[in-house]
Parts: C-alpha cells; structure tokens; sequence
C-alpha cells in the first residue's frame, strides 16, 4: 500500500483515479521523457563505482562500548553487563546482542576510531551528516545533497530520499544540517516512511489535503483550492514546491518508479527477514530504492533521540535504560535489519555498487553514568561500512582499553563525508567545483 | 515407484509439512498481530493475559486481553494514553498493580496503584534514574524493583505506601528481575559482577547466596514458578535468545524453546506446567504458551 499524503493507493495495479487527478491537476505538467533523463543519469553514474549509497543513520549516539567495540577486560564501571561473542573477523569481537552482524563481518569493515567535535544531538548531527559545525558558516549540504547535486534527478524519483519519519531533531530542535545546506532547497531530501507493517507514505503531500475529486469537478473551486495549497506551500520555499510536485508527478507517473516504493512486491518471507519494525521496513524501501537507481538513501532509525519518552521513537540516546533498551529493543532490531539488507544487497548482486554505511553521531561515555547508563561521548565511536567494492572483514582503527579515545589516527564525519564522495565518483576537482567537503580527506583504507 | 520409494517420500512429504507448521504441537499461538511486545503475565487465575506492546512507534502500552476469547481486540489495561507502561506486576491478590511508568524525558517512575481505591503512589529516589522490574513479596506487602540510584542498579523495596525504602542489595555489576519463592524465604535475581548476567538464589536476609548459571553469555529474567519447584529464564547460551527451565537449585537445566529467531520474556502459567512468552518468527512477534517438560522426564541438556 502506498499512500500519498494521507490518502492511500493501491499501486499494485496503478494509482486510483482520484489520487493521480489529486496530485497531476496540481503540478505544472513539465517532466521530459523519463527514459532520456534515466539514460543520461545512468551515463553519469557510470564515473564512479557506486551506485546508490544508503545511510543507516543511528540517530542519538549508539554506546560502541556496549555493540561493536567490547572491552571486557576494562574495570566493572565501565564494560557493561553484556558478554563478548567472536565474529567471522579474526580477533574482532561483538558483544553478544549482535549475533546475527557477528556472523556476517565477513561482509564489513567496522571503523572504532571514529571522533567528532560536537557533543550535543543537533550540533552532532550536522557534523555527523555535513561535516561541519553549524556555527561555521554557511550550513553546508548533507552527503547525499552533494551526491544528488553531482548525479542530478531521474525526474521519476528523487535522488536524496529520506526514509523515516521526520528530519533528525531533539525535543528542543532539529538538525540544520539535514539537506541541501549551501547547494540550495532543491537538494533537500524526499521524506518517504514505512510503517512496521511496510505501509509507506509520503508525509510532504499532506500540504495538498483538501483537494479532492468532487472539488476537481469544479474548476473554480479547484482553482481555488491550489492557490490555497501553493500560499502554504510557498511558505516552505518555491523550489520546494516545484520540487515536491514533480517528483509526486513522476512517482505517480512512471510505472517502474511506482514500483520502488511497494513493498507488497516482496514476498512475506522478505519482509519478515527485516523485521515489523519501521526502521526493518524501512531497510527493505531503502535496498527497493537502491535497486531503482536511486543514488543516495539515508535511513533514520529515528526522528527523536529521545530513547524513551512517549511521542519520540525509541532513538539511541540512552542516557536511561542503556542496557535495558539494547538487550530488548535496540539491538535485536538493528541486528535483524542490517543482517536482512546486507544479505539482501549481496544475493541481488547490489553490494559491489551499493555503499551501505551505518553510523550514528557519535558514542557514548564509557564510564557508566550514576544512572546506570552512559551519557554522550564524541571522543571515540564507530561506523560500518560494506560495499561499493570495500574490502569487507576487516577492523580499522583501535581504541584504548576503556573506548575513551582512538589510540590510532581518529576518523572524522568529513573524512566520511569525502570517502563517499570520492567512491560515488565525485572527485577532488569536482567537488572543488561543487564548493563542498572543502579541506576534507579520504579513509584510505577503504578507496 | 515401489512400496518402499512410496513410504519414503510419504515421510519427507511429513517432514517437510511438519516443518511448516507455525507452532510445535505442545504450543498454543495467543496473539497474531506481529507487533512488538513484551513483559507477559497471567492474571485472574489464568484468565486473563496481560502484556505491554507498541500500540504507535512512539508508544509502549500495558494491554489485557481474555484467555477465552483471544481473538477479541486487546483492551487498555490503564486509562493514560500518553505513558509508556512496561513491566507489569500485580499484588498475589489482585488488588495492587505495580509498573514502570514513563511520561516524559528521563522522567520514568514506579507506580503502585491500588485498584480498588484507585489511590496511587510513585517511588521517589534522588536523581533522574530508571526504575524497573518491580514484583510483589509473596505476602503482598511490599514492592521490590531495581533502581541505580549512586551508579549500577540495585535491589530496593517499599511498601504500599511507597514509604519505609530499604536497600536489598549491594553488589557490584547491575543487579535486575527480582523473584520470590512462593514462601517468601528466597530471593532470585540476575547480576552482571562475573562479566554477563548469571542468575544467583539466595536467602531474602541477604545470606546463602549461590550462584544458579555458569556460561560466558547472558541468563536473564529468572521467574520462580508458582509451585516454586522451577525457575524459567532466557539465556543466548545457545546462540540467540531462548528460554529455558531448571530447578531451583540450578540443576536439570531444559531449553523450552528451538526456534531460530528470538525467544524472549517467559512467565509462568499459575498451573506451573506452561510458559507464556514472546517469540519472534518470520519477524513478528507474538506470544505462545507453551507446555514445558518435565524436569525427571527432559534431557539435561546444559549443567548451569
């Protein structure tokens, strides 16, 4: 079931006449011939060696102490309740609540050395996703505004998608480095959500509610009604709106386009590998998104980072409950999902031209809080990183006995921010051109 | 194709459907939702099944559904609409129900609710900590839950009232799932202090302690069973989350569960013979009762 605003259709057999005549009576009828664009797209992409990159965004600061960078010989305050199993990596251990990754390191490399230069959620996450501090200047773009700026739209799909629920905030605020940034609106990313029961919808087409097939009957009254639904789009900025209803038009428009967005297509057995999770649904969108071309999917696991408070959606800022919700929820869940996609990935014959990363903004304190739990800690985390023609089942960089700090070079958000420029084939000189990632270096241990 | 050819394939054709089918025989599919759930337990004599779910992706609500009617929508188990409720736990009379209660920002509480004078009260510690797994003496009497109140979580008790706290415990590691014999005299509990969480048994004076569970992974949620012969708990020993039974003092240790996903938060039936719990297949997760084997009859399959 795909819904486009709050309204829902049936896509297996094409868009209801009421939700195409709702969304195309509302758009300017400017799209070329999808074909052309999706052939010059594809010559484009033929520069780099990935294809699409998708962003497992791990919004609220996930404990490395406590998944993927075990220190059991550290002192009681500090290594956590959970034992240690081996992974398919010699000498690299998980703690027990990631098996199923455990088993298939074989298929990433996990970075332990990672460091950032912000300690608050918003600040973090611009860092995290842009590379800069927001106070720096001007808000530079997300990593996936620079690919699709590079890379430029099918016109059927967007080429930065958002999947989740919203764009990454705290309770106070959001993050201002979620989109476009210096390369303008345009390069915003396309929210889509899935549901735990592979529902998806497009939330940005709620500004077209009220616009219905009886009021299309009438065309004064529908003309009516889109100068009612341009005042309030024109509030979020033109390019937006343009932007908002082409890819709405394309989306309905192309068949094939369509397609990615129905996880009806996928077998029961498919879905059920991901989990009925809305961040397992939302993996299973994102790898159907990938396969259709799209070059860069970022997949939050949350809106809020708050871990557990009612209305925010179980992020990974655990300054309570650290061990309670990664042994019941938070691990199970990425454990099951990652596994799925990059499985899933690998059995398509995607991995080589997918870069799938997951990562989070930064870790958490080693020391265990007088709450028994960890508070923020950007000294030392971890990211994963698998395809896009990486050599995978390795370790790279090195903690100190606590997981305080990096003990061998520390990896920067901007230095992965230009590692996945540079393997999306946006070099140095195009991404001076670009004016992005500027003063940024490659990890070379993985290009 | 000969007699023999014939009789083969009839058996794989059984194996293979055997295979298929959703539940074991000795187990009984309760729910069939999918959605995440979690902290089951039989109230009113068995009759009635209580659990916390995620009713949104933003909310975990404490729900209660009839055993002779299991298909009926589950009902609200509180009127709050905005809280999380998790770890549900009633009085052995059936008069005070105890939970962790979250309504906002590290603003989790313990709630003892007095269902017939609708009267509650909330346990106040210093700090902003979590409170979890509460439990009832058997005598009714008192609330026992874990609460880090100066770094790793201890065991803590009050009484109705939420008045007279009293430290249970003082040990290194997190200390979690407080259970009673049924006599009141033996307190069971999980502690992280030997690098994983094992399961220990001791006298509820603090004396007598001996540890139940010896493996380098985690043994968690210990429930004595009503006739206070048994302790179900979840263990990946094995690989991944089952649930398992052994006696009380650690011996003939069953896995009650085999399936390749996760199985997780068991509790007892009041017949003491089978288990609720949540298992998770094909990525739903649902709860099953499940008849669990004797101790004289099962293979011992693990010692500790």
């Amino acid at each position: 079931m795909l819904g486009f605003g709050s309204f829902k259709a049936q896509d297996c057999s094409g868009p209801t006449r009421r939700s195409f005549i709702k969304t195309a009576a509302a758009v300017p009828f400017t799209v070329g011939s999808t074909h052309q664009v999706l052939q010059a797209a594809q010559a484009a992409q033929q520069e780099g060696r990935v294809k699409s990159v998708i962003v497992l965004w791990l919004w609220g600061g996930p404990s490395h102490i406590d998944t993927f960078d075990p220190k059991p010989d550290a002192p009681m305050e500090y290594r956590g309740p959970f034992g240690t199993i081996p992974t398919k990596t010699s000498g690299m251990h998980f703690t027990e609540l990631l098996p199923k990754m455990a088993s298939r390191s074989d298929k990433f490399t996990v970075i332990r050395s990672m460091v950032t230069t912000n300690g608050g959620h918003p600040g973090a996450g611009t860092v995290g996703l842009t590379g800069y501090e927001e106070n720096a200047g001007p808000i530079q773009p997300n990593f996936g505004a620079i690919v699709a700026k590079d890379r430029g739209s099918t016109e059927a799909l967007p080429p930065f998608f958002y999947v989740g629920r919203g764009i990454p905030r705290d309770l106070p605020r959001r993050i201002e480095g979620y989109g476009g940034g210096t390369l303008g609106k345009a390069y915003d990313p396309f929210l889509v959500r899935a549901d735990e029961r592979g529902h998806v919808s497009i939330p940005q087409l709620d500004l077209l509610e009220g616009i219905t097939p009886k009021r299309i009957q009438n065309r004064k009254a529908l003309l009516n009604q889109l100068d009612n639904a341009r005042r309030q789009l024109d509030s979020a900025g033109i390019e937006q709106w343009n932007r908002t209803h082409q890819s709405a038009y394309g989306l309905l428009a192309d068949a094939e386009a369509r397609q990615a967005f129905d996880l009806t297509q996928e077998s029961d057995k498919t879905r059920g590998r991901y989990g009925q999770t809305t961040f397992g649904q939302g993996c299973l969108l994102a790898r159907r998104l990938a396969e259709a071309r799209v070059p860069y999917i970022q997949v939050n696991w949350s809106e809020y980072v708050e871990t557990f408070s009612p209305n925010c959606d179980f992020g990974w800022d655990t300054h309570i409950f650290n061990f309670e919700l990664l042994q019941d929820r938070h691990c199970p869940i990425l454990d099951r999902a990652y596994s799925a996609l990059i499985d899933d990935l690998q059995d398509r014959g995607m991995l080589d031209e997918t870069l799938l990363i997951a990562m989070g903004e930064f870790g958490r304190t080693p020391r265990i809080s007088n709450r028994a739990a960890r508070e923020h800690h950007q000294h030392c985390y971890f990211s994963i990183w698998a395809g896009g023609g990486i050599e995978p089942g390795r370790c790279i960089g090195e903690s100190d006995p606590r997981a305080e700090h990096p003990i061998t070079r520390p990896i920067t958000p901007l230095q992965v921010g230009t590692t996945i420029a540079e393997l999306c084939g946006i070099g140095a000189k195009r991404r001076a051109e670009l004016k992005v990632l500027d003063g940024g270096s490659l990890i070379h241990e993985l290009v | 194709m000969n007699w023999f050819k014939l009789q083969t394939l009839a058996g794989l054709l059984l194996i293979i459907h055997s295979a298929n089918l959703p539940v074991a025989a000795d187990e009984i599919k309760l729910t069939h939702d999918g959605n995440i759930k979690r902290d089951p337990l039989f109230i009113h004599e068995g009759k009635t099944l209580v659990y916390s779910y995620d009713q949104r992706e933003d909310l975990i609500r404490a729900v209660q559904i009839p055993m002779d009617d299991l298909s009926s929508a589950p009902e609200p188990l509180f009127g709050e609409e905005r809280s999380h409720q998790t770890e549900i736990a009633f009085s052995p009379d059936g008069r005070y129900v105890s939970f962790d209660q979250c309504t906002g920002n590290l603003t989790g509480k313990l709630v003892i609710r007095d269902l017939e004078s609708e009267k509650e009260v909330s346990i106040s510690h210093s700090g902003r900590g979590a409170y979890r797994t509460p439990t009832f003496t058997p005598d009714g009497q008192r609330v026992i839950y874990a609460f880090a109140e100066k770094g790793p979580m201890q065991l803590w008790s009050v009484n109705l009232e939420g008045k007279d706290k009293q430290q249970v415990t003082e040990i290194e590691g997190m200390t979690h799932w407080p259970g009673f014999t049924p006599d009141g005299k033996r307190l069971v509990f999980s502690n992280s202090r030997e690098h994983n969480y094992e399961i220990y048994i001791r006298d509820t004076d603090g004396s007598n302690e001996t540890r139940l569970t010896n493996n380098r992974l985690m043994d968690i949620r210990p429930r004595v069973s009503p006739d206070g012969k048994r302790i179900c708990f979840v263990s990946t020993r094995d690989g991944n989350y089952e649930v398992y039974v052994m006696n009380l003092d650690g011996s003939r240790v069953v896995r009650v569960t085999n399936n390749s996903e996760r199985d997780d938060y068991p509790n007892w039936h009041p017949n003491s013979q089978q288990l609720v719990y949540v298992s998770e297949r094909d990525g739903q997760m649902d709860l099953y009762l499940v008849d669990v084997p004797p101790a004289e009859s099962a293979p011992e399959v693990h010692t500790r």
